[in-house]
């Protein structure tokens, strides 16, 4: 019983956080970032930092809404089927509420100039703690000389010359496991 | 059958979207204009839409549009649909990796994955910052209002480690005093 309520508390607790994140997310998946790491991370403890990274990873490398792929993703690491059933749900109801009401209310609501500026304000804070998020992320995920180079390649393809995810993750992977595997193997003969 | 359709398209949709944002704004506008379902002119509405509301634009232009072909369930059939391929493949990507976590593949793979990952995430988040606060149809005139809060922002999160969800609501109030 008691077991029971614990995993009700968990999944309540997703949803929620996740409700927000749909609150909050404005301009895109990247948005989530610093509220998941806040929020899952930092407040909860649920999963390490670096395993914001793997979230990410995946949710780039598969088709679909990055916002979604992560909430799925991270709601079956804490809490199986059940978990990405509530993440998911917390994390496309707020959209789903916001443009069904514009929908049945008006016709468009552009041209606002308030909200314009709000949104403006608001896109520039997130870019402000996306830009401490990728900092403390970037801690956890290089680890050594090999992990540098090829996030400083990855950066330059990516960021000057437009190299797709697609392309990048999977090479970032075959590299990894290369690198990793003739190390082991140069330990063996040295043992 | 209104209702399966709607499903069956934006399951389309979510199936092929790769990419997110702006790759799904194309496809969506190909689909959907082709379909008769919308006019050129409120898919445009739409995407104004959504760069004012919070969301993935996907989600918002399956709420929309299930609305307004098929009213409250056209709707939730539109987002479910566009929710369900990645609801499969995610949980089939995600089991694996974590049934495998301690194996040396998934190990060593993961480790060349996330420094790759942090480094397009840094990249994306540039491009974040800088259409953020540069007007892109000015590229030279940084907005000084919008770069004040960016900085105010990051000394919040990094010094004073103030909530993120609070950073974002006061920099918004902030943008309707100072914009």
């Amino acid at each position: 019983m008691d077991k029971d309520r614990k995993k009700f508390r968990v999944l309540l607790d997703l949803f929620v956080t996740f409700f927000k994140i749909g609150a909050f997310t404005i301009g895109g998946g990247l948005a989530m970032i610093p509220v998941i790491e806040k929020e899952i991370v930092d407040k909860k403890g649920y999963i390490g930092k670096e395993e914001i990274i793997d979230a990410f990873a995946v949710s780039q490398s598969l088709p679909g809404v990055i916002a979604i792929n992560s909430a799925i993703y991270v709601g079956y690491r804490i809490a199986g089927f059940l978990g990405a059933v509530v993440t998911t749900l917390g994390v496309v109801l707020p959209s789903f509420i916001i443009i069904l009401a514009i929908a049945v209310l008006f016709k468009t609501v552009s041209g606002i100039a308030w909200v314009d500026k709000l949104l403006t304000g608001a896109k520039a804070g997130i870019a402000g703690v996306i830009f401490v998020s990728v900092v403390n992320l970037s801690k956890k995920a290089i680890k050594d000389v090999f992990g540098i180079v090829i996030a400083a390649a990855a950066f330059v393809l990516a960021a000057i010359f437009d190299v797709s995810v697609i392309i990048i993750i999977p090479a970032g992977a075959i590299l990894g496991y290369l690198y990793h595997k003739v190390r082991e193997m140069k330990k063996h003969d040295t043992d | 059958m209104i209702l399966i359709s709607l499903f069956l398209e934006f399951f389309k949709i979510g199936l092929v979207g790769f990419g997110g944002g702006y790759a799904i704004i194309t496809l969506l506008q190909k689909e959907l204009i082709s379909l008769g379902w919308i006019t050129a002119e409120e898919f445009a509405n739409i995407a104004a839409i959504s760069q004012m509301t919070p969301g993935p634009i996907a989600v918002n232009a399956a709420t929309y549009i299930g609305y307004r072909i098929g009213g409250f369930w056209g709707s939730a059939m539109a987002t479910l649909g566009v929710s369900m391929p990645s609801f499969i493949l995610v949980i089939l990507v995600a089991h694996f990796i974590f049934k495998f976590k301690e194996s040396r593949f998934v190990d060593y793979s993961m480790k060349g994955i996330r420094p790759v990952t942090v480094a397009l995430i840094a990249s994306a988040a540039i491009f974040f910052a800088y259409e953020s606060f540069v007007d892109l149809a000015l590229p030279m005139y940084i907005n000084p209002g919008a770069f004040a809060i960016f900085v105010l922002s990051v000394l919040a999160s990094a010094l004073f480690k103030v909530d993120t969800i609070l950073i974002i609501l006061l920099s918004g109030v902030l943008g309707l005093i100072i914009l």
